[in-house]
């Protein structure tokens, strides 16, 4: 191969493959099944009587009735938020497994962002400060 | 008479222990410092805590239900494979297989210290105060030689304190929980984690013994550097066996659920992985020293931490099989470790201060430090999120739950800068690495990676994560293959074939290749992952007998169904046949299950999965119509993917064990050839 195919090699197939990449996803994610809807939802809420299992994992008949009442209430054309109100309405906020929004649900997010800025500057930090040797 | 011995070498081994703390200290300090002078000691804690894991088994294989353990963990019915398994199946006896381990890496290491070796024996005095620590557990809170004081519906329900007095043999046991004995899996599973977590205790005894010695420097590193390995390849091969016993037979589809216990047993894995990386650049480019020691011993906490969550039941978690006073002990230790060494730490810290510094951000040496930054700030996410219901509850009284949504949403950009940060710090020389060198070095990666995107969007797939995964996994594979062959070129052109040279540039450093190894499978899982996760078909379908179904691409017919009587349990099962889309060919017959342990009240569906290379079928069975079945149907594409991966990211540290490092062994020519054995 010679040294301008090669070249010309280098340049083509990436471009392609971005081509590809842009105009295959270009509509990505239309609207999602009611089953992959029905399990993220299931897999959302927490179990009501379970030692730290959600509705989609849980065996009991009672996470299995949840389920299916899942499966009802998005094919009758309710929200996501909607089903997830009704659980919180008849179980409490901690049926909720997301992280709870808002006031110290907060804090969950912010502590950890804060340590890797702190993380951040502290290898920052470790820089040497006069000019690099050679490299290797 | 098995309880008493059992009881006794439980106190042998205790006796050994608290004397080894005594006289590993005394031999450090003193002129000798001869390891002969702890050989009684570390002998009668190997002895004892071999002879109590014996005792204990050979409890269980004779169905001695005079001793409560044994009446509450095994039965007649149950088979041996199951049997042998109760000895770690439960509370007591797991602890019975900790301190199994602890005496065994005590007796390990006690081999491998010499004459003069005051950093070795300080070591052991450590292991001896941990193995106090099990072993006085096992003699009060968790004994596991207990005797069956009373039986109640024919079953042992009380137990006295101590192995003395009158038993009351109950005429069979309960069995083992049904759960645990469901799957051979489960009988390898709890022992690999456990060398994982037990193995850790090694490079912190060493730590501690250097900091308490003021002998900070990378002896300590050289010394366990072998020791960490095995234990995070064991810990890496539990965590993997864990969720394949999940996906096998816990039946709501899926290998990871972002449990408490799931996470209790990530957060060890996770820092230890932090340490392996970190003790690289200390050895290579001595920095971060002190980083090391907090490492380690971060790594060794959360070892007790995860016991302590599956243990104490306080995190509310399926895995949470028992709760008991262990637990406070549990937490009480791990305060003790971690106040004890930050103290320690604290009064050395003059003293481990590393002087030399970061030539630039762009290097091998900063592209660890990110790893180490990712690792360490997921652990502590992870372990955020797993304890911040019990934290939130404490201070307002809120009761709020954090699952596996958080944990998805958090995991997702952790894994992506991943897989960058592995694929331009695998190719990234130390010091430092010019944007010329790094984008001569990546650059075929990078093609790579954005030839397998694009072909995935090619076959289908819609997903932008996923492709973006696919993506940088493809970078990552590309530039550690583009590198190993960039790196074997010069001793090709020296004369060697392709293979030789390969083989002699990986055998030159299995440390790194092995590292580029796992960091293949690392790759290989995230993509696992994603496709697993976003691209899984999950569906249901009734059908009654004769009836079928098409799900996505395959045809689901409900054929027959069978029941069976087995050892403890009733097998209700169901033939449920794959074909393709049109209905005509047949593919697979599974079978589905019920399992019915009466005993227990307790009915676990157990799936049957048709494992295939593009994607598995995995059926369960949901629930009943009258005279039809509700039949999970779910299809995950390339699960097999995350085994593989996940078995590769093991094999890669076990190239690791490879690597050859000078452990500081005073070279006397009697002691060489042993020494060099056993580096």
């Amino acid at each position: 191969m010679s040294e301008q195919v090669r070249t010309l090699a280098w340049l083509v197939v990436p471009l392609i493959a971005l081509v590809v990449i842009v105009v295959g996803l270009w509509p990505a994610d239309t609207e999602r099944e009611p089953e992959a809807r029905a399990y993220a939802l299931a897999a959302s809420l927490k179990c009501p009587i379970c030692a730290g299992e959600s509705v989609a994992a849980s065996q009991t008949d009672l996470a299995e009735d949840l389920r299916r009442l899942i499966a009802t209430e998005i094919a009758a054309g309710s929200s996501d938020e909607e089903i997830r109100g009704m659980f919180v309405d008849s179980y409490g906020e901690q049926v909720l497994l997301d992280a709870p929004a808002g006031g110290l649900g907060v804090a969950l997010w912010a502590v950890p962002v804060l340590l890797a800025v702190v993380g951040g500057f502290a290898i920052y930090g470790l820089r040497r400060k006069e000019p690099a040797a050679t490299e290797q | 008479m098995i309880a008493v011995l059992g009881y006794a070498a439980i106190l042998v081994a205790l006796a050994g222990s608290l004397t080894l703390i005594f006289t590993g200290v005394t031999a450090s300090r003193s002129e000798a410092k001869d390891p002969r002078s702890v050989r009684a000691p570390v002998l009668m804690l190997f002895g004892g805590g071999i002879a109590a894991f014996i005792l204990l088994e050979i409890a269980i294989l004779t169905h001695d239900f005079s001793i409560a353990y044994v009446a509450q963990n095994s039965a007649l019915a149950t088979p041996v494979v199951f049997l042998v398994a109760s000895g770690w199946a439960a509370l007591e006896g797991s602890v019975v297989l900790w301190g199994l381990l602890l005496s065994v890496f005590t007796l390990l290491v006690w081999r491998r210290v010499w004459r003069g070796d005051g950093l070795g024996l300080g070591a052991l005095a450590v292991m001896g105060a941990v193995s106090v620590f099990w072993f006085g557990l096992m003699a009060t809170a968790a004994n596991p030689f207990a005797l069956c004081t009373e039986v109640a519906n024919g079953f042992c329900s009380a137990s006295s304190w101590l192995p003395v007095g009158d038993a009351v043999v109950p005429p069979d046991g309960i069995g083992p929980n049904p759960l645990l004995a469901n799957h051979l899996l489960m009988a390898v599973h709890p022992p690999l984690l456990y060398v994982g977590y037990v193995g850790f205790t090694v490079p912190f005894a060493f730590a501690i013994s250097a900091l308490a010695r003021s002998e900070p420097g990378k002896v300590w590193l050289d010394r366990t550097h072998r020791w960490s390995v095995i234990a995070w390849v064991f810990l890496t091969a539990g965590i993997l066996l864990g969720g394949w016993w999940s996906y096998e037979v816990l039946g709501w589809g899926g290998y990871w659920a972002w449990d408490p216990v799931e996470n209790a047993a990530l957060l060890p894995f996770l820092a230890a992985t932090a340490f392996i990386h970190s003790a690289i650049v200390q050895q290579r480019r001595s920095m971060l020293q002190a980083w090391n020691f907090v490492l380690v011993i971060v790594t060794f906490a959360l070892t007790i931490f995860g016991t302590f969550v599956t243990r104490s039941g306080v995190i509310a978690s399926v895995h949470a099989f028992s709760q008991s006073a262990v637990g406070p002990a549990l937490l009480v230790l791990l305060g003790v470790v971690v106040f004890g060494s930050l103290a320690l730490f604290a009064v050395r810290a003059d003293t481990v201060a590393s002087v030399p510094r970061l030539d630039s951000l762009s290097s091998r040496e900063g592209f660890l430090l990110l790893n180490n930054l990712l690792m360490t700030l997921f652990a502590f996410t992870v372990l955020f999120g797993t304890t911040f219901p019990l934290i939130i509850e404490a201070f307002t009284g809120r009761e709020v739950s954090v699952g596996q949504p958080f944990f998805d949403r958090v995991a997702i950009p952790f894994g992506l800068i991943l897989l960058l940060a592995i694929g331009f710090g695998s190719v990234a020389p130390w010091r430092v690495a010019s944007p010329r060198i790094v984008w001569e070095r990546s650059r075929f990666g990078i093609n790579v990676g954005l030839a397998a995107a694009a072909a995935s969007v090619i076959l289908g797939v819609r997903s932008v994560l996923v492709v973006l995964v696919i993506g940088l996994a493809g970078f990552v594979i590309g530039s550690i293959t583009h590198f190993l062959i960039h790196q074997s070129q010069r001793a090709h052109i020296g004369g060697k074939t392709w293979p030789q040279a390969v083989g002699a540039t990986v055998g030159n450093d299995l440390g790194f290749w092995g590292g580029q190894l796992a960091h293949i499978g690392v790759a290989l899982v995230a993509v696992a992952i994603a496709t697993t996760s976003v691209l899984a078909v999950r569906s249901e379908v009734s059908l009654a007998q004769g009836e079928s179904a098409v799900v996505d691409d395959y045809c689901i017919e409900y054929r027959d169904a069978f029941e069976r009587t087995e050892p403890e349990r009733l097998v209700q099962g169901f033939r449920v046949a794959i074909l393709d889309r049109s209905c005509t060919n047949e593919l697979a017959v599974l079978e589905p299950r019920l399992h019915e342990y009466p005993k227990f009240g307790q009915i676990i569906a157990t799936p049957d999965v048709r494992v295939g290379s593009v994607e598995d079928v995995y059926v369960t069975i949901a629930g009943a119509d009258g005279d039809a079945m509700r039949f999970s149907v779910l299809i995950f594409p390339l699960q097999w993917l995350l085994w593989f991966g996940g078995l590769t990211i093991v094999a890669g540290g076990l190239v690791a064990l490879g690597r050859k490092v000078r452990a500081g062994r005073p070279e006397s020519p009697a002691e060489e050839t042993q020494s060099e054995a056993h580096v």
